[in-house]
């Protein structure tokens, strides 16, 4: 692109973890001014990079170059002081402080007696948000803000230390389609002042818009270097696996006429104003609509974890009372939630105790749990599913995302679940294990189940889904055919919902 | 047989039979039959008592309420023999009753009313002593009944019938917490509480049943109590529910919940109670005992905690390559 002298550049950067070479002579270029990608599948080398450049770690071998010159980066706040910032995929904010103590946390400005000059905390960080255009005080108590709003507090961090390298390791998996467009916009005028962007996502889509080269890796090497790809979904999947994937999104169509499923005006008092919608056997039908806009609630609400205060659901025509959970377990229906680190998975179990959770009654014989037949029903599963061998010795927090996903929707195979409620399925797993998952749908719906599919990636759901219902304010707007809609008709309609304020704002 | 006896249980069995034999190494009558039919008398109430703790622990709860508890029930119990004429064994099934009743009253106010178990257990803690201070006048109460004491220091086949109480409640717990329903849900709501509720498991009522079995091996050990001194007294059982809760961090179970195997609970209380032995057989000051039984908790936890840094540790003094090598 530019014959300048890149701002960072890894020449030939090796590093060995026990039993897995992590980066094997892995070069790579930043320049000033350029939005840089990094991608490649989980275990690729993505995060060992990361660590790295942040300081985390030292390399094994290979050189550092900053400017040209050779440097050691010995721990994080050597990053910090050589202008690298870097927003890690696991927040690293503290939820009981404020917005202001976040943002310089660590970097307090004080006075000459060394007490911190909480005016300038105040004002510098009210002066951070306001240059990034972001609607929130300065004062709030983090923990209070929404996800994507912390995500983004995350990042006014990484911006009040005037960075000239940032690094962003999937920074819009919490993220509404609003706040990505911001967030890229920040990007962007960050470039135009000279800051060198790493920006590493799965969401593909979103790297097509806002990357101007990208990196991949594989095993620990780069396969392609910047400038040796074009920056278009396709090519990228294909170097990144390695081989010709065939179809990105291998969807089946085998709904039938029979309503399994039926809402009618479903409210509740935790964000579901009126829902309606039929779920057919063995249908895919996809909410979609914005962070907030009340998916996940209309989720909970069928799963009875939140009360009805008005309208009903009926099973195969009869109406039905979830009081709780199990109500809902006993009559068939599954929740896959949205995050399964936070209640989905049980990180204490193998993957055994954590397939038969939601089903220990069909185990019990006599009072005493049958494990022969959990062990044959988990081994079996590990197979049909592909999940790792490991899984059946280790408890799963040694698994790789896309193993721990299928190992919570494998929970409700077990339980011979027929309505799957799936909340953000392939969020965080990579593009073999999202095709994975894909296939399982396919899967599960030839076998006659039905699946409600929450999805924020927009061109997965459109894929996937046979029928779509818009979802805003927390009432389902309209209910479509998947391919009467196409990627902008979706974002406009989940962005509607979110214009209508300002609006009322201006009026 | 296999989950029972699994690898959870080789580091507090070492550290067991490390210590004992430290113990049998520095005093000559250690091994004596004396000695040791005496020791598993010592270990038998705190022991039976850390089976409840335990199982607390394993749901992520924290129980201090248990040797207030047993102050409390063996006032009771003292109450009911000497001076309301009921006999002993009306008397002694009501106090198991009892028991699991104040376990349950905890369990409901933790489980339901939501507030931390180190809370709840400790206002216990402190009102079950005061409660035990107004039968009697707070005195203590003597020479119950004649036909108490052989509950402790009687004998089967020449073994100490404390020695057949715990093992019939360790393989009772044991059971439960492998092969029920129940033990697998204890250490679901353990591991993940909200992952728990998603899974249609009753958080509450499990968290409230193991309050319940935690009072009910506190009577146990209340009984127990009563009868190795024939008597109640509002000043028994004094940090005994701390001494339980180290028999279960020696153990290996996790304060965080979900993880530890009850059986090395009985490790870890008989790994306590020999080094209290050992120390008083070398007639070491009970200010001395303390401050070991301090260390060895810290050790016992600062082991675990730094397991990853231990066996790096080994490999590099041992000379072990890292096996990165190899694939380069």
């Amino acid at each position: 692109m530019t014959s300048e002298t890149p701002l960072w550049e890894f020449v030939d950067i090796s590093k060995a973890y026990p039993g897995v070479l992590a980066n094997d002579k892995v070069c790579i270029k930043l320049m000033p001014g350029s939005i840089h990608g990094l991608l490649g599948e989980n275990g690729c080398g993505k995060s060992t990079m990361i660590k790295t450049l942040s300081g985390v770690q030292q390399p094994d071998s290979g050189k550092i170059l900053h400017n040209g010159t050779e440097v050691t980066i010995s721990d994080p706040q050597a990053a910090r002081d050589n202008g690298i910032a870097t927003v890690f995929q696991e927040f690293s904010i503290v939820p009981t402080l404020s917005v202001g103590e976040n943002i310089f946390l660590g970097n307090m400005p004080r006075s000459r007696l060394g007490v911190i000059n909480w005016k300038k905390v105040h004002d510098d960080a009210a002066r951070v948000l306001a240059e990034m255009d972001v609607d929130v005080s300065p004062n709030a108590i983090t923990g209070t803000l929404s996800v994507g709003e912390q995500q983004l507090v995350e990042i006014a961090k990484a911006i009040a230390m005037d960075a000239r390298m940032i690094i962003l390791d999937e920074p819009t998996a919490a993220l509404g389609e609003e706040e990505i467009e911001r967030l890229h916009q920040l990007l962007r005028n960050m470039r135009s002042r000279g800051t060198a962007i790493l920006y590493v996502s799965h969401r593909l889509d979103e790297v097509e818009r806002i990357v101007d080269e990208v990196t991949i890796l594989r095993n620990g090497r780069v396969v392609r270097a910047s400038g040796e790809t074009e920056i278009n979904v396709s090519d990228i999947v294909s170097a990144m696996v390695g081989e010709d994937i065939g179809e990105h999104y291998p969807k089946e169509h085998n709904a039938s006429d029979d309503v399994v499923l039926e809402a009618q005006g479903l409210v509740t008092e935790f964000g579901v104003t009126d829902a309606s919608f039929t779920l057919h056997k063995g249908e895919v039908l996809g909410l979609g609509g914005v962070l907030g806009s009340g998916r996940t609630e209309i989720a909970r609400a069928l799963f009875g974890t939140d009360e009805l205060s008005a309208g009903q659901i009926l099973l195969s025509g009869k109406p039905v009372r979830f009081r709780r959970e199990i109500d809902a377990i006993r009559a068939g229906l599954a929740l896959v939630p949205e995050n399964r680190k936070y209640d989905g998975l049980f990180f204490n179990f193998r993957a055994s105790g954590n397939i038969t959770a939601a089903s220990l009654g069909g185990l019990n014989r006599f009072g005493v749990l049958n494990l022969k037949a959990e062990a044959q029903a988990t081994h079996d599963l590990i197979r049909d599913l592909e999940i790792s061998t490991q899984a059946e010795e280790k408890t799963v927090n040694f698994l790789s995302g896309g193993n721990q996903q299928k190992i919570v929707i494998a929970r409700w195979l077990f339980s011979q679940s027929d309505i799957l409620i799936l909340d953000e399925p392939t969020q965080g797993i990579d593009i073999g294990a999202k095709i994975a998952v894909y296939k399982l749908i396919n899967k599960l719906t030839r076998a006659g189940k039905s699946i409600i599919l929450i999805s924020s990636d927009h061109d997965e759901l459109l894929a996937m889904s046979d029928r779509i219902a818009v979802v805003q304010h927390g009432a389902i707007k309209r209910t479509v055919k998947a391919s009467d809609l196409n990627h902008d008709d979706l974002v406009r309609a989940s962005a509607d919902a979110l214009h209508t304020k300002p609006e009322e704002a201006f009026a | 047989m296999k989950r029972v006896f699994d690898t959870q249980l080789i580091g507090p069995f070492a550290a067991m039979v490390i210590v004992a034999l430290i113990v049998a190494l520095t005093t000559d009558r250690f091994l004596n039959p004396g000695n040791l039919s005496n020791l598993s008398l010592q270990v038998s109430i705190v022991a039976l008592i850390a089976i409840g703790s335990t199982i607390v622990i394993f749901a992520a709860g924290i129980d201090l309420s248990s040797g207030s508890m047993v102050a409390l029930l063996t006032m009771i119990l003292a109450q009911m023999l000497k001076f309301m004429g009921i006999p002993l064994v009306l008397a002694l099934p009501l106090i198991l009753l009892v028991g699991g009743l104040l376990g349950l009253l905890i369990g409901l106010i933790t489980a339901y009313g939501r507030i931390p178990s180190f809370i709840t257990t400790l206002a216990a803690l402190i009102a079950f002593r005061g409660l035990a201070l107004t039968f009697n006048n707070g005195s203590p109460i003597f020479s119950l009944d004649p036909a108490l004491e052989p509950i402790f220091y009687g004998k089967l086949l020449g073994v100490p019938l404390p020695f057949f109480y715990l093992v019939f409640f360790y393989a009772l717990a044991a059971f439960t917490m492998n092969f029920t329903k129940l033990g697998r849900e204890i250490y679901a709501v353990g591991g993940n509480p909200a992952a728990a509720v998603l899974t249609g498991i009753n958080v509450r009522k499990v968290q409230t049943t193991t309050f319940v079995i935690a009072g009910f091996m506190t009577a146990v050990g209340a009984i127990l109590m009563s009868a190795r001194l024939n008597s109640g007294s509002p000043n028994y059982g004094q940090t005994l529910e701390l001494q339980a809760i180290a028999a279960a961090v020696v153990g290996g179970a996790s304060l965080a919940g979900g993880r530890g195997n009850i059986l090395a609970t009985l490790m870890g209380a008989m790994t306590i109670v020999i080094v209290q032995n050992g120390l008083n057989l070398n007639a070491a000051p009970s200010s001395v005992q303390n401050i070991v039984l301090g260390l060895i908790i810290l050790l016992a936890v600062g082991i675990d905690m730094w397991r990853a840094e231990i066996s790096g540790l080994m490999g590099r003094v041992f000379g072990r390559k890292s096996s990165a090598k190899k694939v380069k």
